[in-house]
């Protein structure tokens, strides 16, 4: 048997990069949209690199990973790669290859976009296909986001500026999708249903205990068996004794379900970057297809696109209208569960006369 | 292998629409022979009728000798799908950049079709590519071939989390620092903090080009490290011109009346800017690319401390290092994450993440320990509260 | 330094099988009682981080995860 390799890290990088970026590498000039979903990079050579993005569902099959590198040899040299947000991009230096790069993405049914001013691919998580502790599911969810939303992707219809959507199916936050102009995320509204009967092997009592930030949990005696119990009302469904301790699941079907999360960013453009804040506290999880999540993802969106300016993100965007108009627009009731509780929550009541008229 | 792929109504409305659908990608893997994408469908079936998952905690499952790189699953209703009884994902380090040949993506493939599900993510939250469900008993041989192809396993759990980073000089006329490179090199240097968890939490480093942060870094990362400049944006007045005339950007209004610094000026055909004023936000340069460029004298501003809620609520990363130059071999960054690791190694609390443990013992603290000045720069402005904890020498 | 990181590594795994089902223990933990154990000038954390990768490679102990990642004995012993 060959000896065992371990702490190589990844391959390098180079071997990867088509001729046109090796050449040109650290010397580009400037970039165009030439059309949605086609960048044109332009080097200080005068060289140019075309990059057709399409959107994939992130999870693959290895069936469609060997489509898309036979498509990267048809046209790229072999050469593609992926974006942060799970497009995947083919890279070629002959522009007679981008139409028929475009057609044929578009017909293998993973079509191209997410360039400019619109919605790109959803940042999300496992939900229902591979987590212990999803509220919801995720990539159905997405789905049915983007189904909706598809026209702001493909260049049809066009926003005041980018809107980065993104997913998280618990608190956990493996996206952390904190800072999207629209967070979906999944919430748990019951306490840990506590496991007795597993609790002593499975978990560690004062870890289980610690775990919990609101100090909820203690430790308690049940039918004969150490366990613990939880103070119910001041469980806030963070699910951080789920995460060290199996026998606190928080999953339930009647009670799960999702929050809409509005106005954040993570670009330094204009504005400083901005946690998304609460728009909708809850919606019941509703498979196949969400409908409610998706109509309120659009009510959101179509209120922004017709009253924000050019640049103005929906952080922005809220910012300039306030608070108020924003749930006046949008309809969205404005609730007691808007208003922060936690540590710090007293820096977002309104400490002055400097509100705008709803 | 003429196994059916089974049946599945609700998940079948995931099929329709526009968008690229993830049911249909677990089909292919199904009609493809692959029994462990087929349980899933039912499995997921299942889920989408009951509203709510089937998975179970981990466990210990692991290649030989990390703690870190394979995230270990059971589902809960083995008997009914003994297929996906073990569902473990490798993570999977990325090249940097996220970039492929054909070649080496069939490669991994030819791995994954062997001996797991057919299933992937392109790719994690994190950056990693995922391979989505295997046996345990597959971990190792799959381990071996990857290995032999060139790759290695990323992070999970207490260590230091797969670095990932935007595609910086490769294709960007923005990137002040080459991402790539840093990201690997990086990454090649705490090979052993990737791959045997040893803090207190997980501990995440991204890499972005500019303050676009394509990355999403400064939300995202334990230590963001954002390209930025120190000297004057550099202007093209004939491009400027160029853009006025087009008319396809108002550029005094859309440009000068939406710099955040309000140091800009535009006379009609000539662009101003007031370079000590400027915070290089990055919002004229992305509306005049062809115009305006980041200055030359070019490096990135570390931040420390971003993370998600749990536990203590979400965080921001905040400045540590206003600027830094970035070139190989990075010895001030990797200088400047051993002195944290040091400090938080030592006195962080279990699950606590190092923006939550300098908030515990105080940013002034934190410095002063890691041995760094404090600067006008990390501060939004200096204390409201005059409750300060004077330390007085002897012989004051 | 003097202590080896054989004796590092032997007195972890005492440590680890005396905690079994009572404490898991994480990397940290190890490293600091062992500093206390053997002394300042006897062990440092690079020693025990040699120790610890000892420990694992000799499948004597392994690693788990359970909302952070610890060090214990593998499964069924
Ligand atoms: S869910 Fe969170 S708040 Fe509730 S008991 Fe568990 S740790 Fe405490
Ligand atoms: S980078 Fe931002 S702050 Fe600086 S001049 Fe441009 S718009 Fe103004």
């Amino acid at each position: 048997m060959a000896e065992r390799k371990t702490d190589i890290g990844p391959p390098h990088y180079e071997q990867f990069l088509p001729p046109v970026i090796k050449k040109n590498y650290g010397k580009w000039k400037y970039h165009e949209i030439v059309r949605p979903g086609v960048l044109m990079h332009v080097a200080e050579s005068g060289d140019k690199l075309f990059s057709v993005r399409a959107a994939t569902p992130r999870l693959a099959s290895t069936k469609t990973l060997r489509m898309f590198a036979d498509i990267a040899e048809e046209y790229c040299g072999g050469h593609l790669r992926w974006t942060s947000r799970n497009n995947v991009e083919f890279l070629t230096d002959n522009e007679s290859n981008v139409e028929p790069l475009v057609e044929r993405l578009n017909k293998e049914g993973y079509p191209v976009g997410g360039t400019g001013p619109g919605i790109t691919n959803i940042v999300h998580t496992q939900g229902w296909v591979h987590c212990h502790s999803a509220a919801s599911d995720a990539s159905g969810v997405v789905k049915s986001v983007m189904d909706e939303m598809f026209p702001y992707y493909n260049g049809e219809k066009k926003l005041p500026a980018k809107l980065r959507i993104a997913f998280a199916c618990c608190l956990n936050m493996c996206g952390a999708v904190h800072c999207s102009d629209i967070a979906i995320l999944g919430v748990h509204r019951k306490p840990p249903d506590v496991k007795h009967d597993i609790m002593k092997a499975q978990c560690e009592i004062p870890s289980t205990v610690a775990a919990c930030p609101t100090g909820a949990i203690r430790p308690a005696t049940v039918d004969g068996k150490q366990s613990v119990e939880v103070i119910e009302e001041q469980c806030m469904f963070c699910a951080n004794c789920f995460s060290v301790c199996p026998a606190m699941p928080l999953n339930r079907p009647d009670t799960d379900g999702i929050s809409i999360w509005v106005g954040g960013k993570v670009s330094q453009a204009r504005s400083e970057p901005k946690f998304s804040k609460l728009a909708v506290p809850y919606i019941p999880n509703e498979p196949p297809r969400w409908p409610t999540v998706v109509n309120t993802v659009k009510k959101i969106v179509e209120t922004y696109a017709a009253n924000a300016r050019p640049w103005e993100r929906m952080g922005e965007w809220i910012d300039r209208i306030g608070w108020p108009r924003f749930f006046k627009l949008t309809g969205l009731p404005f609730t007691k569960y808007h208003i922060d509780d936690f540590t710090h929550a007293g820096e977002t009541f309104q400490r002055s006369l400097h509100f705008k008229r709803a | 292998m003429a196994t059916k792929v089974r049946e599945t109504p609700m998940l079948d409305e995931l099929t329709k629409g526009p968008w690229p659908s993830f049911v249909r990608e677990i089909k292919k893997s199904a009609e493809d022979g692959k029994e462990a994408a087929n349980d899933l469908l039912g499995v997921l079936e299942r889920s989408y009728h009951e509203k709510i998952g089937h998975w179970k905690h981990g466990g210990i499952v692991g290649v030989m000798g990390y703690g870190g790189g394979v995230i270990g699953r059971y589902n809960d209703l083995p008997e009914e799908f003994p297929h996906v009884a073990h569902f473990h994902t490798l993570r999977v380090n990325q090249p940097s950049g996220w970039f492929y040949t054909s070649d080496i993506l069939r490669k991994i493939c030819d791995i994954w079709d062997k001996h797991g599900s057919g299933i992937t993510n392109f790719h994690g939250s994190t950056g990693d590519m995922v391979l989505l469900g295997c046996r345990t008993e597959a971990l190792e041989p799959v381990f071996a071939e990857l290995t032999e192809l060139g790759f290695d396993l990323g992070g999970s759990g207490s260590d230091m989390r797969t670095p990932s980073c935007c595609c910086g000089k490769a294709r960007c006329e923005w990137a002040c620092y080459d991402t790539m490179n840093a990201c690997y090199d990086i990454t090649m240097h705490f090979q052993d903090e990737l791959h045997r968890p040893a803090f207190p939490y997980k501990y995440k480093f991204k890499f972005a080009g500019c303050g676009n942060d394509c990355v999403a870094s400064i939300a995202r990362s334990d230590c963001a490290v954002i390209g930025t400049w120190k000297d004057d944006i550099q202007i093209d007045q004939a491009a400027v011109a160029e853009y006025a005339k087009g008319g396809g950007i108002d550029i005094q209004k859309h440009v000068v009346e939406r710099c955040p610094a309000g140091c800009m000026s535009f006379d009609g055909s000539k662009l101003e800017i007031n370079n000590d004023d400027c915070m290089k936000c990055m919002h004229c340069i992305n509306a005049l690319p062809k115009a305006l460029a980041p200055g030359k004298e070019r490096g990135a501003t570390i931040l420390i401390g971003a993370k998600a809620p749990i536990i203590g609520g979400a965080l921001l990363s905040s400045v540590f290092v206003p600027f830094l130059e970035m070139e190989p071999p990075y010895e001030d960054l990797k200088e400047l994450t051993e002195a944290i690791w040091d400090l938080w190694g030592e006195h962080g609390k279990n699950r606590e993440r190092v923006g939550e443990f300098i908030q515990r013992i105080g940013l002034g603290n934190f410095l002063e320990q890691i041995g760094l000045e404090p600067t006008p720069e990390m501060v939004v402005h200096p204390r409201t509260n005059p409750y300060i904890f004077f330390e007085l020498d002897e012989e004051e | 330094m003097s202590a080896s990181v054989e004796d590092v590594a032997n007195a972890m795994y005492e440590m680890v099988k005396e905690y079994h089902g009572k404490k898991n223990l994480k990397a940290l933990d190890l490293t600091k009682a062992m500093i206390q154990k053997f002394g300042e000038d006897q062990v440092d954390k690079k020693l025990c981080k040699q120790a610890i990768r000892q420990l694992i490679d000799s499948g004597k102990c392994t690693y788990s995860y359970v909302g952070g990642s610890y060090i214990v004995l593998p499964p069924e012993s």
